[in-house]
């Protein structure tokens, strides 16, 4: 059985699916119980089309609109949700940060992927999958709300302090008359990495 | 290197005969009895007796001979983190916990691996601090609280799941990480989340059927004895008092202490009051849970100086005569005495500093209340610096008592602060939610003063410091182990090193270079007239991430190896 519980979400589903096709009888149950968490809409990782929902603040479960984060940080915490307004909070690994950084100072890696100056990334610590909640002021940079590794959110994510073994993986975004939209599903690993 | 390996391999030789006692068959059961007074040769929960020694009277390891003393066998554990179980150990079987929620079995003389329990956490799951503190042990099986809040039983002879219980629910920010103290059949435990707006409480299960038998919240509901100190509505409901350290027992009264930590969010000035029993010790029925007495070590509570530490009990002199006492080195950087009454209350005798501290101007000698400086008290919008800082003078490494020279053994940090702000922020279930983020925490430390941990030893009669060991170079993050051999063994630095002290000199005996960090307690056990000391060694959570700020404040190495892996020690003959 796939052990689904903490990293590769995404990808530990798809075999788990794999293996429910090709299984007998007393496999069929474990693979059965992963897809059946994979058909609903709360836990599917984010989807071309989704938007994001702030998670907290005056606007709590209100789409995002760019203009609505403040330039320059901090992030906000959002779950996105499809366009019939189904948040997709099932699992906390879809917890997705969005920061307005503006456009000045991005890789272009990064920029291809934000939009109106916002960029948006798994919201889960791949050191050991705590909420990435908390923002530096003095490096500009998201932090981990458990052992603050520090993530620089205009260069990918890359990790700049603590104990943190990879980048969050990224989440494409479009703009829609200033609604973030999300463009494609996460680049990278979501949730805990092994170094 | 070199001799450090001849010395291995020629103590592998010698205990090479040993006969495993593991044998499923051979499972000794824990009975209330064995608990009360455990067998020298065992080390049946995580300080050893209820009193919270930390002790053993095992001497055939002393100062004389501890200089001979070498690896017999090791074990990884596979995991990464920080490791701060002791291995329990049962007539010649040992159980260690680990992070991620796993134990592992295995014979205690031959090191043979016998079974492992790896918990699956829910999809989506963290803990601020991912780890286990032990495992407790009753009848033929063993009770293992998992990161996940629940209480799980497993078969002592297979590891098989006998009973799971949930205790909380950890989507609201519930975590645990104590090892469980067994009283007459029940199965208590606590709660973390003081971070996180939880309600502490301590809960008690039924052992054999894994069935709640009563659950007492650290915090009262209005109305309730001690509600008046929460003096702004609902407050209380997320106010802290977790109670994330085993308690001790006194089976004489059948009183249960049990520490209680920080209150929540951590400014005071969001939850005016007293806020009991925030940063307390409350004394509890051990067969109801009801609250017998307490005792709130600072009121208010607003530095992070939990007091989830349960004190000592040893026998103290008050007023010139010998009397029922609890002795305590406590977070907030006090050493403190107090007296046991027959009736579960707890009275302040007395309570000197055992590393400087700026916040409390003077302690009332009749109440133990301490006038606190203002301007040291940090609020919401209010920048002040507090020392010792958060991590306190001590942290939740145990310190240990030795009966025969009536000495307490204290592993103590100094020379270091914070300076917080609190805001007011939105609690989101499960998130952190203390009022600061941790870029602001302002962790600073005294580049001067030349050391920053510390092994201390004190009279426990007079209150006088005997000896104590300074490290220049690192924090100390080690539980102490003290036997009747008059040594005492500690890890707790970052350059690996697990150490024999000779107890009454403070002089360091050996020393053995390990895979990683210690921060778990060590323990000692004896099997076929062997006496074996043992610790886990794997470096990871608060010392780990301190010693990330002390790498940019000071230039230490802020890679210290991670990695499980339990030792197990003999004297080579």
């Amino acid at each position: 059985m796939q052990d689904c519980d903490l990293h590769r979400l995404e990808l530990c589903r798809r075999r788990a699916m794999l293996g429910a096709a090709m299984a007998l009888a007393p496999w069929l149950i474990f693979p059965a119980r992963a897809q059946n968490q994979a058909n609903d809409p709360t836990s599917v990782p984010p989807q071309p089309g989704d938007r994001l929902i702030f998670l907290a603040g005056p606007k709590k479960g209100k789409p995002i609109r760019s203009d609505e984060l403040e330039l320059g940080g901090p992030q906000a915490q959002a779950y996105p949700a499809d366009p019939n307004g189904t948040v997709r909070d099932g699992t906390r690994l879809n917890l997705v940060i969005a920061v307005r950084v503006g456009s000045d100072g991005l890789n272009e890696e990064t920029r291809e992927r934000s939009a109106d100056g916002v960029v948006a990334y798994s919201g889960v610590c791949t050191h050991q999958a705590c909420p990435v909640s908390m923002w530096s002021k003095d490096k500009k940079a998201m932090v981990c709300s458990c052992h603050g590794s520090t993530y620089d959110p205009k260069d990918g994510a890359e990790v700049i302090f603590g104990p943190a073994p990879q980048p969050l993986a990224a989440l494409p975004l479009k703009s829609e008359n200033g609604l973030l939209i999300v463009a494609g599903g996460f680049v990278g690993r979501v949730g805990r990495q092994s170094n | 290197m070199r001799k450090l390996l001849t010395g291995t391999s020629l103590g592998m030789l010698m205990i090479a005969g040993a006969v495993g006692a593991a044998n499923g068959a051979d499972y000794t059961p824990v009975t209330d009895a064995r608990l009360a007074n455990p067998e020298p040769q065992n080390w049946l929960m995580t300080r050893g007796n209820y009193q919270g020694w930390s002790y053993s009277p095992l001497d055939q390891i002393n100062t004389s001979n501890v200089k001979n003393l070498v690896p017999v066998w090791s074990v990884s554990t596979g995991v990464d983190s920080g490791h701060e179980a002791p291995p329990i150990v049962n007539n010649g079987v040992m159980f260690v916990s680990t992070p991620y929620s796993q134990v592992l079995a295995m014979d205690a003389a031959t090191g043979e691996f016998l079974w492992r329990y790896k918990r699956k956490l829910p999809d989506g799951f963290s803990a601020l601090h991912n780890t286990s503190r032990g495992v407790g042990l009753y009848g033929d099986k063993v009770f293992f609280p998992t990161l996940d809040a629940t209480l799980v039983a497993l078969d002592a002879k297979t590891g098989k799941v006998a009973w799971e219980a949930k205790v909380a629910d950890w989507k609201d920010g519930y975590y645990m990480t104590m090892a469980p103290l067994i009283v007459k059949g029940k199965v208590l435990v606590g709660v973390a989340g003081g971070e996180f707006g939880v309600r502490g409480f301590v809960e008690a299960f039924d052992a054999d059927s894994g069935k709640s038998a009563w659950k007492t919240y650290t915090i009262p509901a209005p109305g309730e004895p001690g509600s008046e100190t929460w003096e702004k509505p609902d407050t209380w409901k997320t106010g802290g008092a977790s109670t994330w350290m085993t308690g001790n027992y006194d089976p004489a009264t059948n009183t249960v202490y049990w520490g209680t930590g920080n209150g929540s969010p951590w400014f005071g000035d969001q939850r005016p009051g007293d806020n009991l029993y925030t940063s307390s010790t409350v004394a509890l029925d051990g067969d109801t849970g009801k609250i017998k007495g307490h005792f709130q070590y600072h009121q208010n509570e607003s530095w992070d100086w939990d007091a989830m530490n349960a004190p000592m009990l040893v026998d103290i002199q008050k007023n010139g005569a010998t009397t029922p006492g609890l002795l305590t080195p406590q977070r907030n950087g006090y050493l403190y005495w107090l007296a046991r009454n027959s009736d579960g209350s707890i009275s302040y005798v007395n309570s000197e500093a055992y590393v400087p501290q700026n916040v409390f101007k003077s302690i009332d000698p009749k109440t133990g209340r301490p006038d606190v400086d203002l301007a040291h008290k940090p609020g919401t919008g209010k920048a002040a610096q507090f020392c010792p800082g958060l991590w306190g003078g001590k942290d939740w490494p145990y310190e240990a008592y030795n009966p025969k020279m009536n000495m307490v053994f204290i592993p103590s940090n100094e020379n270091h602060c914070n300076n917080l702000e609190g805001k007011v922020e939105e609690r989101i279930p499960g998130q952190w939610w203390t009022g600061v983020a941790i870029p602001d925490f302002h962790f600073s430390v005294d580049t001067k003063a030349g050391f920053f941990g510390e092994l201390q030893a004190y009279y426990v009669d007079n209150g006088k410091r005997a000896w104590r060991d300074l490290y220049s170079n690192s924090m100390n993050w080690g539980s102490v182990l003290a036997t009747g051999g008059d040594l005492l063994f500690a890890g707790g630095t970052n350059d690996r090193m697990f150490r024999a002290y000779d107890a009454k000199t403070g002089e360091e005996l050996w020393h053995f270079r390990s895979n990683s960090g210690i921060i778990a307690p060590p323990s000692t056990f004896e099997v076929n007239g062997v006496q074996y000391i043992a610790v886990a060694s794997g470096y990871g959570v608060d010392p780990a991430f301190q010693q990330t700020l002390m790498a940019d404040l000071v230039g230490w190495n802020a890679d210290v190896p991670q990695g499980g892996v339990v030792w197990v020690f003999a004297v080579q003959k």
